[in-house]
Formats: structure tokens, sequence, C-alpha cells
């Protein structure tokens, strides 16, 4: 087992939460915004997107439902709900808690 | 419980409201997405294609993975459970060899029992609504009679005037020679009125039957073949509708044949071989019983409500005719007619059986308990690593549902053989032979087996895997307290099979005496190199006196000729139920006010007595002759008719208007004529001369040296000289006659018996079994005794003591069980009383020090042990 595959899937998690807070996505939708938000320098492995949807989905933070996407497809869009709005603000503060430690511990000399 | 959420969110994944498929659907839509997105880049379709399937980093495994969260993986799991419960198997044979022969002997018992009870008592009549069938019989309570046949007259009143019925059919078992060529054949033929297959709802398999109001089928000499005897005689030809057979003196006419199922009420099915047409004289009286009624309830009546209305219309006909006073009729379900001599002993032996079956599973969960401790390690290691507790429960259940599928495998093949024993040592007609495994049958070995599972392995499989497994790995499961809560449950569990053991072992020995008691009855008569054969004097030739000429001439001829000594002929068999039964007077003895005298008695032949064996006390036997029939009575009715007096010389008088009666002129010693169990009746025998018109089917008795064949061959000889058209029929030795009136209490005893056995053997086996176990669990304890100063002797002792105090726990609450339960076979006892204490005392004591042989084999091991070894401890 990855030593920090806890840390990463905590990441994607947040980065699913991230992406979907401005509007409901389908999959392939969230894989593109987290590379546009990251200017490209996140690329999601598709492969472990799917398997973190689902497991967001049975915590309930997020919602899915078939719909219908922007070329006129089925589409499987997800949703944030309230309990995944929650997460997200928890999230986004120990992640930036932990980022800041560690960008002071990297800033020490 | 953790896990049963778990369950219930896997079973939710499985039914939820998302089609599998839609999964691939989702992924689908990423990839075609994530291609058009690369074509735009500039990459050609397929090459898109190709990348956006590399970047997913393969379809499968992602599928895969969804696939094991929503429980789809449950075939794979059952496939590796089953390859690993196999190796765990192969890797403890001695452990797997006695799990599955326990079960497979508790199963198969099980399963034997049932498919007997399957067939008699579960499976419906053949005919259409034939719960609503019902048997009607002439009963008197005064004379204690409950089932007696019923006058045609009667018949025709019951059938005109009560309103429970949909109609009722008259039916009487007649005796017709068959002739094909030379040869002359006996059938036991069925004489019914042309209604009695609408009763029944019966169809032809081909053909046709007859049908009410079909007047002319009593002149048209038809017969109708049942299929056991279309098959047999005429090789199932299909053409035989239509064709003339001969029957006795007359030919009939073919018109149709039974299909196989068609069994008779009260009859072994295959006994009856044609139906004909009733030809019953139109007899005026009430009073002469000769047929058995079937009928069938009218929709929406019930049983009680047609036995109010019959009672009184009964009431009402013995009311306008004095010669029937006091007689009223019963109606009876078929259905329960047909096992009213099984039921009983069916429910025990299930009851037997499911006890045995009990223990066995008792044994088992011990076993897999024991084990499972061995295991704790196994399964701490596997928790530890991330094995969730659904998926081990349900890998150790895998275990034993495979020992229990194996065991019911193994089961069939021992009810098959129990099949076999029970179909030979049952008396002929006792049971269908059509007994067998069918579905119903395997349903039910299956279902066994899985309900063996659950009793067996869910307890050790939730036990186990409930441990902390921290502890557990670091105590090595061996000195965990979870042994010591499972080693006062096995001490329970040993506890309850003893008591379930000598509750069987007592009925058993209770059972065992009884049978012996009643072998050892002396019948009263010697029936060694006896054999009798049934003849019926019957059609124009014979008469009064030419019947009496008969054996006269039979005797004559055969006596001294191929090894035969003595023969002379009764109107029954030795040892068979039933007889003549007729109301008698004293004549010279003051009748009691009310009291009407029951004579049983039987016509017979001179030389009866001689032939048998019975020793005459006083006076002579009846003569050739006498010139008019004389009377023998047997010490019992001369004790009773005439208390302190000489019976020779007094008159008895059969029926109302005789006042001379006929004399007695000899006494003879009483012998179990009617049965071994059953008391020796107060009995007349009556020449043969004064039953002649009544008794023309008798049974010829000779005492010969040869073998059955032997004297069977002579007699028939003989016969054909004096008659060449008359069949000898039913020809067996009485040593054989009374075999199989001991059938079925021997059929009984022995399958009691044997679970008996197989219950004391798996309780002695769990008592060893616990017995090792705890003295594995308390080698550390023995060890610091021994180095305290205890010798082997009192090591001994000390282990010794625990499987005897488990045993006397054990028979101590099974004398009270046996207490409850053995009402149920008090009809199965014989000389015996079931609070017999011998029985129960020796059964008692013999159980103790079973166990105690037993728990010998543990405590050498204990006191073998070497005290520093033990003490240093694991």
């Amino acid at each position: 087992m990855h030593p920090n595959a806890d840390v990463l899937q905590g990441t994607l998690d947040l980065l699913i939460l991230k992406a979907v807070s401005l509007e409901p996505m389908h999959g392939w939708g969230i894989s593109q915004r987290i590379q546009q938000m990251s200017s490209g320098v996140l690329e999601v492995n598709q492969g472990s997107l799917y398997p973190a949807l689902h497991r967001v989905v049975k915590r309930g933070w997020l919602e899915a439902s078939w719909g219908t996407s922007e070329n006129n497809r089925r589409a499987r869009f997800y949703r944030l709900t309230t309990a995944g709005k929650r997460q997200l603000a928890q999230e986004t503060a120990t992640w930036r808690l932990f980022s800041g430690a560690v960008e002071a511990i990297l800033a020490t000399n | 419980m953790s896990f049963l959420n778990e369950l219930a969110r896997r079973v939710r994944g499985r039914l939820g409201r998302e089609p599998a498929a839609n999964l691939g659907d989702e992924v689908r839509f990423h990839l075609d997405m994530e291609a058009q997105a690369l074509e735009r880049a500039g990459l050609t379709p397929d090459a898109a294609r190709a990348e956006a399937h590399r970047k997913f980093g393969g379809v499968d495994r992602y599928t895969e993975e969804l696939h094991d969260e929503r429980g789809g993986r449950v075939v794979e799991w059952l496939a590796k459970d089953t390859r690993y419960a196999i190796r765990i198997a192969r890797r403890f044979p001695a452990f797997t060899a006695i799990v599955l022969l326990t079960l497979g002997i508790a199963i198969g018992a099980n399963t034997a029992i049932f498919s007997v009870v399957d067939t008699v008592l579960l499976r419906p009549l053949p005919f259409p609504e034939g719960d609503r069938l019902v048997l009607l019989y002439a009963q008197n309570p005064d004379k204690s009679i409950i089932r007696f046949s019923v006058s045609y007259a009667d018949y025709l009143d019951w059938r005109k005037q009560t309103k429970g019925f949909t109609d009722i059919a008259a039916f009487a078992s007649t005796s017709l020679s068959f002739v094909t060529g030379d040869d002359a054949q006996r059938l036991s033929g069925m004489a019914v009125t042309s209604n009695f297959f609408d009763v029944l709802g019966a169809r032809p398999q081909f053909g046709r039957v007859f049908h009410d109001g079909d007047a002319a089928t009593e002149t048209d000499n038809e017969v109708i073949l049942a299929n056991g005897f279309w098959q047999r005689q005429f090789g199932s030809d299909s053409t035989i509708v239509g064709r003339p057979i001969k029957i006795g003196a007359s030919v009939r006419t073919v018109i149709g044949v039974l299909p196989p199922d068609f069994s008779l009420v009260g009859n072994p099915i295959d006994a009856i071989t044609v139906f004909t047409p009733a030809s019953i004289p139109n007899v005026e009286s009430h009073a002469q019983h000769m047929l058995s009624v079937v009928g069938r309830l009218r929709p929406g009546v019930a049983l009680a409500a047609a036995q109010q209305d019959l009672s009184a219309v009964a009431a009402r006909i013995a009311e306008a005719n004095p010669p029937i006073a006091g007689w009223n009729a019963n109606v009876f379900l078929v259905r329960d007619e047909l096992v009213r001599g099984l039921k009983n002993p069916l429910f025990v032996l299930l009851a037997a059986a499911g006890l045995v079956l009990l223990i066995g599973c008792i044994n088992v969960a011990n076993l897999l308990l024991t084990r499972s401790a061995l295991r704790e390690r196994e399964v701490a290691l596997r928790q530890a690593l991330g094995a969730s507790r659904v998926r081990l429960v349900s890998q150790l259940l895998v275990e034993s549902a495979l020992l229990a599928i194996g065991g019911a495998l193994l089961g069939l093949i021992i009810a098959k053989l129990t099949l076999r024993v029970i179909l030979r040592v049952a008396p002929t007609g006792l049971l269908p032979g059509t007994i067998g495994l069918n579905a119903r049958v395997l349903g039910f070995a299956l279902g066994l087996a899985a309900l063996t599972t659950i009793v067996v392995g869910l307890w050790p499989a939730l036990s186990v895997t409930r441990l902390r497994l921290a502890r557990s790995l670091r105590d090595g499961g061996r000195s965990s307290s979870g042994g010591v809560r499972t080693l006062r449950t096995r001490r329970s569990l040993v506890v309850a099979e003893t008591s379930l053991a000598l509750v069987l072992l007592i009925c058993a020995g209770l059972v065992l005496q009884s049978l012996q008691r009643m072998l050892g009855v002396d019948p009263g008569f010697q029936p060694d190199h006896v054999v009798a054969m049934r003849v019926s004097l019957s059609g124009p030739r014979y008469n009064d006196t030419t019947q009496v000429q008969f054996f006269r001439d039979l005797q004559s001829r055969l006596e001294g000729r191929g090894g035969i000594d003595a023969v002379a002929a009764a109107n029954t068999a030795p040892i068979s139920a039933g007889g003549i039964n007729a109301p008698i007077r004293l004549i010279g003895m003051p009748a009691r006010a009310g009291e009407k005298l029951m004579g049983p008695t039987t016509a017979i032949t001179p030389g009866y007595f001689r032939t048998l064996g019975m020793r005459l006390v006083g006076g002579r036997d009846i003569a050739w002759s006498d010139g008019r029939p004389m009377l023998v009575v047997n010490e019992s009715a001369a004790r009773r008719y005439w208390p302190g007096q000489n019976a020779i010389g007094k008159h008895i008088a059969f029926g109302d208007r005789d006042t001379i009666g006929l004399e007695v002129v000899g006494v003879v010693v009483d012998a179990h004529v009617r049965g071994l169990t059953t008391d020796a009746p107060a009995m007349i025998y009556m020449a043969y001369e004064g039953a002649a018109r009544i008794a023309r089917t008798m049974t010829i008795v000779a005492r010969g040296r040869g073998d059955v064949g032997a004297v069977v061959a002579t007699t028939k000889q003989a016969v054909r000289e004096i008659d060449p058209a008359l069949p000898l029929y039913n020809a067996q030795s009485v040593t054989q006659i009374i075999e199989q009136s001991m059938g079925q209490p021997r059929l009984n005893t022995i399958l009691l018996s044997f679970f008996a056995l197989v219950a004391v053997v798996l309780a002695v086996i769990g008592i060893y079994g616990v017995v090792s176990y705890s003295v594995t669990q308390r080698t550390q304890e023995i060890g610091v005794r021994m180095a305290l100063g205890a010798r082997q002797n009192d090591v001994l002792r000390l282990v010794l003591r625990e499987g005897a105090a488990l045993a006397a726990i054990g028979v101590a609450i099974g004398v009270v069980g046996a207490f409850v339960a053995t009402p149920l076979i008090r009809s199965w006892l014989f000389g015996i009383e079931r609070t017999d204490a011998p029985t129960i005392i020796v059964t008692a004591v013999g159980l103790v020090m079973t166990a105690l042989a037993a728990s010998y084999l543990p405590a050498r091991r204990a006191s073998k042990v070497d005290p520093l070894v033990a003490m240093r401890g694991d």
C-alpha cells in the first residue's frame, strides 16, 4: 500500500467537492475542472476518480442523478449536498492548516 | 450488529435503484467525452479512443472494484471459500470423516423415516379431493364394536336417507378363480356397486369403468383389471379391452384397466386384481353384515356433521328393525383409516430420528467449536489484514455448509439402505412398495442440511469472530477467556445430548424387552412344520355336503403321503385376527338379564388339534362319524361359560331360535390363535358341518416332514386329484405367519434400537471430546497440582470425575425425560411397565460407565503430564 494513500485520497475528495461546489457536474467535467482550476498542474488519475466519486456519494456528501449533458447525452451528474458543503468547509480549513504548517516548516531555514 | 448493517447495505447495493449497466454507461460517457476532446486536439478517432482508455487506466479494474463494493463478488467469494473449505477438510481427514459420518447417519435416519411418512401420511389419496372420502361402518357401542361390516339393507337406506354425502358406494372382497388353459389361479377381487368409481372419482388408464346407473353392468359379466394384474398376467397388452377372460365358471369381458396408482382403502396395493359389478343378493335383513361402504362428503359438510346425520338415520333404522337394536353407524376419513396403525409408530420413530439429528448437530457443533478455538489465531490474523466480519463468518459458514451437504449426500445413501432394511423387515402389506427417495424426500434432506449448517455453523462462526483480535493474537488463542466460556457451553451441550441419548436408550430397552417377551409367548400349539394354504370351495360343484366331503377326501388321500403326517382345515389361519364372532346362548344356564354372549368361533375339520399339536385336556376331538356338528371349547371358554362344572356334554346354541344347541364333546388347551400378543380368547371350535354354508374359503393346515414347497406340492397334487380346477393359494408355513405377525413390532424395535445406539455412540464421543478439551485447557493447572504433590491417580480421578459428573447430570435429566416420553410408546410395550425400574437403572448406570470409559483416555493423558513442561506453558 502506498504510504501516503490516505492523504492523497483525502485530497482527491476535497478537490472533487470543490469542483462540484459551483454547479452539478458529471465525472468527466469534474476531471476537466480540476485540471483547469489547477492550471493543468493536477491531472486527476481518471481510474481513481470514479471510485472516489462513489465513495463520496456513499458518505452522503454528493448526490448523483442522471441528466442530459451539454451535447445531449445521458450523463450522471453529481451535486453537493448540505453535508457536502459542511464537509468542504471543514476540509478546506483542515487543508489550510495542514498546508500552512507544512509551508511554515519548509520556510524555516 | 455492525455486520448486519453491512449486510443490509450490500443487499441494498445489489437491489438498489441503479442497475449495474448504468455504471458502465457512466464510464462509457466519460471515455466518449475524453475521446472527443482528444479528437479536437488533433488525434485520429482511433488514436483518441485508445488514448482515452489508457488515461482512464483500465476500465475493467474500475468496474471490478465497483462490483466488489456492491456485493457482486459473492459468487467469487463462494468459489474461493469452497476451495478453501475443501482444503481445510482435506487437512483434517479424521475430523472431516467423523463429522460427515455423524451428519450422514443423522440425516439418513431422518430421511428414511421421512420417506415412509411422506408416502404413508403425506401423500394425498390418488383420487380427486381424496380428503373428502370416508368409510362408513356399522357400530355397536354395547359390544364395543367400532368398525363392522354393513348390511346391504343398511347401505341402501343410508344412501337414500343421509344428507351429508354426495354419494356412498358398497364393495366386498371376493375370491375368484382365474382359469388359463389347464391352470387355475386364485384371485382376490372386489365386487363393487356401479357407482363405486364415481364416488372415488377414479378414471381408468384406458377403457372404461362402471358408472352409476349402468343398469346393464351387473348382468353383462364385465370386469375391470387392476394395473398390476394387467401387467403381470397380460404383459401390459393394451388390446385387452373387449377381450373375454375366464373367471370361475363364467366368461367376462374386460372393459377397462385402472391406473397404477389406484390403491384401495384398507387393502395392500396389488392384492386386488379384478373388479366385478356387485351381484349382491337383495337381502332384506339389516342384520347380515357383509359389505364395506365408502362415501364422499358433500362439499361444505364437515365430518362431524356427516357423522351426526348418519347416526340419526342409523338410529331410526335400528328402531324400526328389532334384530339390529343397539346398532348404529360410524364414519371415518379414508385418509385417517389408512394410517391408523402407523401414525403412532411413525411419529415416535420420526421423533427418535429427530433426537438423533439433534444429538448429531450438538456433536458437530462441539467439534467445530473445538476447531474454531484452534483457528482463533488464523481468524484474528485475517481480521487484522482487513477481512470483514461478514467475510469471515460467511467463510466459516461455507465450511459447515459443505460438511452438511456432504453429510446429506451420505445421508441419502444411508437412507436408501435403511429403507431397504425397513421394507424387508416390514410385514407384507404394511407399507406400500412405492416408498423411495423422491424429489420431496430429497428436498427434505437438503432442508435438514441447511438447518444443520445454521445450527452447527453459525454459532461457532459468530463466537470465534467475536474475539477481540489483539488479545487473541497475544494469547495465541490457547488460554484466552473465550476458552473458558466455550468450555461451559460445551459442557451444557454434552449434558443435553447425554440426556437425550438416555431417553432413547430407555425407550429402546423397554421395546426390546417387549419384543423378547412377545417372541417368548407360548402359542399353545406347535407351529413348526405346519403349512397353511387357502382354498375356496365355490361354484356349482360345492354345497354343504360336498364341501365336507372334500376335506374328508383330502385327509384320507394326503395323510401318510409324501411325509405328511396330519391334515385338517379351519376357516381362519392360525395367528390371524378376525374370524367368526357369533352370538351364542348357553343351554340350561340362566341368561343374565340383558347380556348377549358373543362367542369367537372357528370352524374346523377332525384332526385339526392333532395337526397343530394342541392337546385335548378332556373329552374327544370331533369326528367325521359324528352325524351332527359337535363342539370343542378351550379351557378359557369352559371356565368362563360353566365355572366349576364339566363342560363336556353341555350345549351351546347359535342364534335365537335353536333351543337344543350343539353338544360340547371335548376341551382343548388355550392357544393364541388370534395373535400372539392378544390373550387367548374363550374359543369355540365347531365341526365344519355346522358352518359349511358361511365358510366356503378354508385354510388347509398340513404337518409334514419336508420343506414348505414339498408339502404344498404334495397337497396340490392331492387337491388336483379331487378337483382339477381348484387352486390353492397363500401357502405359508405357520412359523412364517407368526414371524409376520411380529413384523411390525420387530421393525419398530430394530429402528428404535438403532437410533438409540447411534445416540449413545454420539453422546459418548461428545463426552470424550469435551473432557479432552478440558484437559488441554487445564494442562497448566494440572502441572501446578502435580508440582504441589498430586499423584498420577489424583489427576486421573480429577478428570474422570469431570466425565462422570457430566454423564450423571445428563442421566438425571434423561430419566425425567424418559418419564415424559415413554407414554408415546405405551402401545409398543408388552409384558413390561413403562417405568420398569431395572431397565431404567441398567441403562442409566450403563451410560455413566460408558462415559467413564470414554473419559479414561484423556484422563490418562492428563496423568502423564510433565509438571515442568506444563507449568512453563506455551
